[in-house]
């Protein structure tokens, strides 16, 4: 259990306690409806997800897999169901913020830099939520954009780098925290077949050399071969899911 | 990178938009400097005035009108002798249009007063007598009416010499046309009429003697009110209405501040909804953002603030040197009027940035994935 779920938990029970060491994702009856209801994203969803699995979420566009992305962001609530992470429930969170800053990375299909600022710049805007000097924070930025070998891209703006670039530059800040999950929403959906393949490749051995656990969101089925497991899913409901491996 | 970096750029996003924003702030601040300063000039050019002709208390009936109104000059005798009271010298004093002139001070002081001894001559001599049909002018008045010794001046349609020229020591007195009280009140038809009476103290007397001084004068004298030098215009209608006039024009340009700031972070953080999702999906506090929101409005108060002090600065010094009021000013342009103006302005900024914060600070960071 991390630091982040200790100081939101107290005296957690021992069930509670191997759950959260065996997954670190769980939901139940997982609902979320929007629109006042008249819009069903996910309708009962329940799953498992285990420490340091690469799972992969297919499904036909509206199917709700970036709604249940959200939820495991805690960008947003559920309407009724459970949702724990590593025991402890998301919608309970005092702090959903400080969970995003220090255990989710994110990875977005339209990159979503800001484009005013540098790509060195952009890696360290997560950091700010943590207790870092602006110079430690510049030379972990550096370290990062390195490891996905932009070195000598530090001080391009978004508008001057690639697609796969410009990608690279979000993994690079999704990391900055040193997350323990990394949720990607269609990482490879606005890069050519070339770049798509190293992004993904990137992306699959930053999660092995970090030991993450990574949930992607994805229509390629080439890329769901990849993965450990695949939940596919259709109208707000798991159509398919092999059972989670208790642990990775 | 700082947080302020941050701010910074959020700022340098939109320059021309920015730097509209700035301009308007600074007209509003330009505003508060120049007529805040030159109402508070004028009630400190008065103070200094009667400091510098050795005025304790003044005795007048200050109305709605800017010139005192007229008592009997009587009084005066009724004053002096009070035992803490030294000195007394019967003034009449009128604001008035001479020559080309639209407003000059003119003071008619009693002949052989107290309040001709810091009149220092700089050319020609004084008048010789009460009645010599002669007057003296302050430096900045001979300058502003173009007058030398020797020169003619028309006064309630008599036409007086101009015999000296004088350094009253202070801007309302250089300033000042003075003469003599009889030849004035024969003038203008206000024989045994005075409108101020300059009382000097007896020596070593403290604050709290001189008011108590000014209260037994006002038990005294149902006619007029006596107050400590400098005091008086401050606490008149006339000076009070133009301090408010003065304050609320100024509020009026400070609101219109407000508004565009408000207008242009209202903008902001319309346009970067979606940078702010990002931000809120990346793990920022919704406090960071509303920080980032009221430090970015802040910054622009700020900036428009020291642009406003200068531009009121300078606003105010080429007005000084127009020949209409040139050595008639004497604007209040301390640094304690510029620090409050900039404060003002970072006020505004905050207060500008406080309801585009919190709707920023509203919105959902699931929506950083739309789009």
């Amino acid at each position: 259990m991390t630091q982040l779920t200790q100081s939101m938990t107290e005296e957690p029970s021992n069930n509670v306690r191997t759950a959260a060491m065996r997954y670190v994702f769980e939901a139940n009856g997982l609902c979320k409806d929007f629109d006042e209801g008249r819009v069903r994203a996910l309708r009962g969803v329940n799953f498992r997800i285990a420490q340091g699995e690469f799972l992969a979420i297919m499904g036909p566009s509206g199917c709700g897999k970036t709604t249940l992305l959200q939820l495991l962001g805690a960008l947003d609530l559920p309407t009724s169901g459970s949702l724990l992470y590593r025991g402890v429930s998301l919608p309970a969170l005092p702090d959903p913020a400080l969970y995003r800053a220090r255990e989710i990375g994110m990875v977005f299909q339209a990159f979503h830099l800001l484009p005013t600022f540098t790509a060195v710049e952009n890696v360290q805007l997560p950091m700010f939520e943590i207790e870092r000097s602006a110079s430690q924070r510049l030379k972990h930025a550096i370290n990062l954009l390195k490891s996905v070998g932009l070195e000598h891209r530090l001080n391009h703006f978004p508008g001057m780098l690639s697609g796969g670039e410009r990608q690279r530059v979000a993994i690079a800040r999704s990391l900055a925290n040193n997350p323990s999950v990394l949720l990607a929403d269609e990482p490879t959906g606005n890069l050519d077949s070339e770049n798509a393949h190293h992004i993904l490749d990137l992306i699959i051995r930053l999660k092995r050399e970090r030991q993450m656990t990574l949930v992607l969101v994805t229509h390629d089925p080439s890329i769901a071969l990849l993965a450990s497991r695949t939940i596919r899913m259709i109208d707000g409901q798991i159509a398919a899911d092999p059972p989670a491996p208790q642990s990775h | 990178m700082t947080f302020f970096t941050i701010i910074y750029r959020g700022l340098q996003r939109r320059p021309v938009r920015t730097g509209l924003t700035l301009v308007g702030i600074a007209i509003g601040i330009a505003a508060v400097v120049a007529l805040v300063g030159i109402s508070r000039g004028f009630e400190q050019s008065w103070a200094s005035g009667m400091k510098a002709r050795g005025t304790d208390i003044v005795v007048s009936n200050m109305g709605s009108a800017l010139a005192p109104k007229p008592f009997r000059a009587a009084v005066r005798d009724a004053i002096a002798v009070i035992p803490q009271v030294a000195a007394t010298c019967a003034i009449f004093v009128d604001l008035t249009g001479i020559e080309d002139s639209s407003m000059m001070v003119v003071s008619a002081r009693e002949w052989g007063g107290f309040s001709w001894q810091n009149l220092k001559l700089v050319a020609g001599r004084m008048p010789k007598d009460a009645l010599e049909p002669a007057l003296v002018l302050g430096q900045n008045a001979a300058e502003a009416l173009k007058k030398k010794t020797g020169d003619s001046i028309q006064l309630e349609s008599t036409e007086l010499t101009v015999v000296g020229i004088v350094d009253g020591g202070a801007l309302v007195e250089n300033g000042s046309v003075i003469l003599s009280l009889p030849l004035y009140q024969k003038l203008s038809g206000n024989e045994d009429k005075i409108n101020i009476i300059d009382v000097r103290a007896v020596p070593g007397l403290s604050s709290d003697e001189l008011k108590q001084l000014c209260a037994r004068i006002n038990h005294q004298i149902p006619e007029a009110r006596a107050m400590p030098a400098g005091e008086h215009v401050g606490n008149s209608e006339a000076y009070r209405f133009i301090r408010a006039m003065s304050w609320g024009t100024s509020l009026l340009a400070v609101i219109v501040g407000v508004l565009g700031v408000m207008n242009t972070m209202l903008m902001t953080v319309f346009e970067r909804k979606q940078e702010i999702c990002i931000l809120l999906a990346i793990g920022w506090k919704r406090q960071r953002i509303i920080r980032l929101i009221l430090w970015e409005s802040a910054l622009l108060g700020l900036l428009g603030g020291i642009g406003g002090v200068t531009i009121g600065f300078a606003g105010v010094k080429v007005l000084e040197t127009l020949p209409a009021i040139h050595g008639l000013l004497e604007p209040d342009l301390s640094p304690r009027l510029m620090v409050i103006a900039v404060t003002i302005a970072v006020i505004v900024g905050v207060i500008s940035g406080l309801y585009p914060a919190w709707r920023s600070s509203r919105l959902n960071p699931s929506q950083a994935m739309q789009g």
